[in-house]
C-alpha cells in the first residue's frame, strides 16, 4: 500500500485548524473534509492517515466516517451526483430528473458506473427549495431543472470527463 | 438544604427515602434494592444514556427521564412503576426488538441475556413491525470474538470498554440509524489482553466468544465461584461447566480485586484441562499403574525411607495443600521443603490501573505465609546444593503448573534424588525416571484458598463434583498418606484441613473457609508476609 500524505498546504491548513477546536476529536470533522479534497475519496488507507495525524484510534475515525452520508468513501465515482428528493423537488418533478438520470447514466441510487466516473444518489432536502427541483454534483448546486438541462448537464460532464481519459 | 449536606432526602416510589448526595436514580434505588432495568448503563463505565429503557418518571418534568444519569436531588419524586414509566421502557422494548431477529432458541446468550429478561417483564408480547427486518453483518472481530450484528442494540458498552478500560479503541459504531453496528476498523481486529471482556458485558448475544459458541445452554451449565490461579492477583472468576467439562470463564464481580474484568490469559485458561501431555494415571518406573497401587506406593516409599527428604512445592497448590506439606515434613525425622516456580509471565498494565501480575503464580504469598518466607530462596539453594551432592535420599515434587517454562536449573538437580515422587499436572522432564508419577489436580480441580499478591486469601473450588474424581486429589493423598505414617486420621474436607492450618499458622488463626465468603479477607499479617518474601534462589 503506497504511503499517502496531505500537501504541503494542507498540512498548513490542518495546523491551523488544530488552534481553532479545543480537542484532537473535535478537529476530526475539518479532518476528513481536508482529506476529501486531497485524496477524493476516503478509503481504508486514507482513514488510517487521518488517525495517524490526529493520534485517535482508526476505529473513531472509522465510525464517524459512515456515521455522515455526505462524506465520499472509497468507490465513489469522480462525480457524485446527489438528486435532492425532499418535498419541495417532489413537488416540482425531482422524481422525473432522477428518472432521467438514471436511464442515461444506466445505474441506480447508491451504484457507480463502471467506468467509475459518476456515481447517482437520492438525497433529503439540500437548503435550496426556492429553486426546485435541483442536485449537487460534487460541490456545486443545480438549480431549476428540467429535463432538457438534465441532459445537457450530462454531455457537459461527460465532455469533461471522457471515459478512459486520464483526469 | 445545605450545601454540604450528607443526604438527600427524595421519594422512590411513593416512599421517604435518604441517599447520598451526587448519585443517580438508578444507583440510589439500587441501594434501596430496586434494580432498574438497563442495557447501556454499566458500573465500571461512562454513562451513555442511549438505551432508554431505565426510563421513570418524575415529578420535574413533564416526559420521563433516564435513570442512569439523572441525579437524585432534594424534593425528587421517583415513579419506577407509574402508567408513564411502564408505557415508556413497554415502547422502548417494541423498539429494541423491532430489528431484533428473535433467534434465542440458538443464540448463546439465551438465558442470561438482558434483552430477553426485560422483553419479558417489560417488553409488549408482540411486534406491530411489518415492515422487513435489517440485515446487519456477523463476522469475526477478532480470533476470539464474533459479532452477531442482527443482536446488537448498539449499547456501545463494548466500546466504551475498549476506549475507557484497555485505552485500545478498536471497536466503533459504523454506519447511522438502523444500519448501525459495532465493527472494527479494517485489518485492525481486536486483540487487547482484556479484550473477553466485551462478551461479558455484552447484555445480548451480539458479541460471542468463539470458544464458547455453540458449546452449552446457559442455564444446563454448574456455575463454581472461584479464583483465577493465572497470576498471582487471583481475580474472581465462575467457572461453568457441563458434565465436569469446563465450558467457559466468566469474571466475577469483586470491587477489591478485579472489578468486573479479567484478562483473556484468565479467560481461556481451562483449555488445558484437556491438554494432550496432561499426566492422568499414575505410574510407577514409567509402568502405568492403577490408583489404588499408587496409594500404596506413595506410602511404602515415604515409610520405608529411614534417609533425608526433600520436599519441593509449587505456588500452584493451596494452602491447605501446603498446610499437610507442612504436617509431613514435622513428621519426618529429616526434611526440608523448599519452593519452586516458573519463569515471571508478561506483566501488563491499562490504562484504568487493572494490572496483569507478571508472577503467574496464585500462592506464591501461601507458600511464603505456611511454608516460610525463604521458601523460594535460601531452603531452595540448600536443597539444590544438596540434591546435587547426592544427600537427598527422597525427593517429593509438586508440579501443578499449567505453564511449560519449569524453572531450568532444578531440572538437572531433581534427577539426583535416590527415590523421586512427582505429583505432576503435565508430563515433562521432571517426570521422567521418577519412581512414582501421580497426576495432579489442577486449580480449577482443586478445594481450598489462595493468597494473593496483597494478602488476600480467597477461596478456590472445584468445578468437578464430588465422587467425580478421576483420580484422589492432592490433599486426599497427603492425608492417606499423614494417617499411614501414624499420624491421627484427619477430616478429608479442605475446609476441615483449614481449621486446622489456621490452629496452627498464626496469619491464618482468624480465618475460616466461612469467612472468606464470595470475595475473600485481607489477612492481617498477610501483607508483611507477601512484602519481605526473598526472590528464587
Amino acid at each position: 500500500m503506497a504511503e499517502i500524505t496531505f500537501s504541503k498546504k494542507s498540512l498548513e491548513r490542518y495546523e491551523w485548524l488544530l488552534t481553532r477546536y479545543p480537542s484532537k476529536e473535535a478537529v476530526l470533522l475539518p479532518a476528513l473534509h481536508l482529506a476529501e479534497e486531497e485524496f477524493e475519496n476516503i478509503g481504508v488507507k486514507e482513514m488510517k492517515y487521518v488517525a495517524d495525524l490526529i493520534g485517535i484510534p482508526p476505529a473513531r475515525v472509522y465510525g464517524v466516517l459512515t456515521f455522515y452520508t455526505h462524506f465520499r468513501r472509497a468507490g465513489c465515482g469522480k462525480y457524485h451526483i446527489q438528486v435532492c428528493s425532499t418535498l419541495s423537488c417532489a413537488l416540482r418533478g425531482s422524481h422525473e430528473v432522477y428518472q432521467r438520470i438514471s436511464e442515461r447514466l444506466g445505474i441506480e441510487a447508491g451504484e457507480t458506473t463502471p467506468c467509475g466516473r459518476f456515481t447517482l444518489s437520492k438525497v433529503e432536502c439540500l437548503g435550496s427549495c426556492d429553486t426546485a427541483p435541483m442536485l449537487q454534483m460534487n460541490d456545486d448546486y443545480h438549480e431549476g431543472l428540467d429535463l432538457e438541462l438534465v441532459d445537457q448537464l450530462i454531455e457537459q460532464w461527460r465532455a469533461e470527463l471522457p471515459e478512459g481519459g486520464s483526469s | 438544604m445545605s450545601e454540604h449536606a450528607t443526604t438527600v432526602t427524595w421519594t422512590l416510589n411513593g416512599k421517604q427515602v435518604e441517599s447520598p448526595p451526587g448519585l443517580t436514580i438508578m444507583e440510589a434505588a439500587k441501594l434501596h434494592d430496586l434494580e432498574i432495568p438497563n442495557f447501556c448503563y454499566h458500573p465500571g463505565l461512562s454513562i451513555a444514556g442511549n438505551c432508554r429503557i431505565c426510563f421513570v418518571e418524575s415529578n420535574r418534568s413533564p416526559k420521563p427521564v433516564i435513570s442512569c444519569s439523572e441525579r437524585i436531588a432534594e424534593g425528587l419524586e421517583i415513579q419506577t412503576h407509574s402508567e408513564m414509566a411502564l408505557e415508556a421502557r413497554n415502547s422502548v422494548m417494541e423498539f429494541q426488538l423491532i430489528n431484533h431477529p428473535l433467534d434465542c432458541p440458538v443464540c448463546d446468550k439465551a438465558g442470561e441475556c438482558v434483552l430477553q429478561d426485560h422483553s419479558y417483564t417489560h417488553g409488549p408480547d408482540r411486534s406491530r413491525f411489518e415492515e422487513n427486518k435489517t440485515i446487519r453483518h456477523t463476522k469475526k472481530l477478532g480470533s476470539t470474538i464474533s459479532i452477531w450484528g442482527n443482536r446488537c442494540i448498539v449499547c456501545t458498552r463494548c466500546v466504551r470498554f475498549c476506549d475507557e478500560i484497555t485505552g485500545t479503541g478498536e471497536l466503533c459504531v459504523v454506519e447511522r440509524g438502523d444500519r448501525s453496528v459495532v465493527d472494527v476498523f479494517p485489518g485492525l481486529p481486536i486483540e487487547n489482553s482484556l479484550a473477553g471482556n466485551v462478551i461479558d458485558i455484552c447484555p445480548v448475544g451480539a458479541l460471542i466468544g468463539e470458544d464458547f459458541k455453540f458449546e452449552a445452554r446457559i442455564w444446563d451449565m454448574k456455575k463454581t465461584s472461584s479464583v483465577c490461579a493465572g497470576c498471582s492477583r487471583g481475580c474472581n472468576i465462575e467457572v461453568q461447566s457441563l458434565d465436569g467439562f469446563a465450558k467457559r470463564i466468566v469474571a466475577r464481580e469483586n470491587p477489591e480485586v478485579n472489578e468486573w474484568w479479567i484478562c483473556d490469559r484468565g479467560r481461556y485458561d481451562y483449555r488445558y484441562l484437556l491438554a494432550a501431555d496432561r499426566v492422568t494415571d499414575a505410574s510407577a518406573g514409567g509402568e502405568p499403574i492403577d490408583s489404588d497401587t499408587a496409594d500404596s506406593s506413595l506410602n511404602d516409599l515415604v515409610s520405608e525411607n529411614g534417609g533425608i527428604v526433600g520436599i519441593l512445592v509449587d505456588p500452584m497448590m493451596t494452602c491447605e495443600e501446603l498446610h499437610l506439606v507442612n504436617r509431613l515434613s514435622s513428621t519426618l525425622s529429616d526434611c526440608q521443603v523448599a519452593a519452586w516456580s516458573t519463569a515471571d509471565g508478561e506483566a501488563e498494565s491499562f490504562p484504568n490501573g487493572f494490572t496483569i501480575s507478571s508472577d503467574l503464580h496464585p500462592n506464591r504469598a501461601g507458600v511464603g505465609a505456611i511454608i516460610g518466607k525463604d521458601a523460594f530462596s535460601t531452603v531452595a539453594k540448600g536443597l539444590r546444593r544438596s540434591l546435587d551432592a547426592g544427600d537427598i535420599d527422597l525427593l517429593i515434587v509438586f508440579a501443578g503448573f499449567p505453564h511449560p517454562d519449569l524453572e531450568k536449573k532444578w531440572i538437572e538437580s531433581i534427577g539426583k534424588a535416590k527415590v523421586r515422587i512427582v505429583f505432576s499436572l503435565q508430563s515433562g522432564s521432571w517426570c521422567e525416571g521418577a519412581d512414582l508419577l501421580l497426576p495432579s489436580t489442577a486449580p480449577l480441580e482443586k478445594e481450598g484458598s489462595y493468597l494473593n499478591q496483597d494478602g488476600r486469601l480467597q477461596r478456590v473450588r472445584t468445578l468437578i463434583a464430588a465422587g467425580q474424581q478421576p483420580f484422589p486429589s492432592e490433599l486426599v493423598r497427603l492425608q492417606a498418606l499423614l494417617t499411614h505414617l501414624g499420624e491421627r486420621p484427619r477430616s478429608v474436607s479442605s475446609s476441615g484441613v483449614f481449621r486446622e492450618l489456621a490452629s496452627s499458622v498464626e496469619a491464618f488463626s482468624d480465618q475460616s473457609h466461612s469467612t472468606l465468603g464470595e470475595s475473600g479477607c485481607v489477612l492481617s499479617s498477610g501483607k508483611s508476609a507477601v512484602g519481605s518474601m526473598g526472590g528464587d534462589a
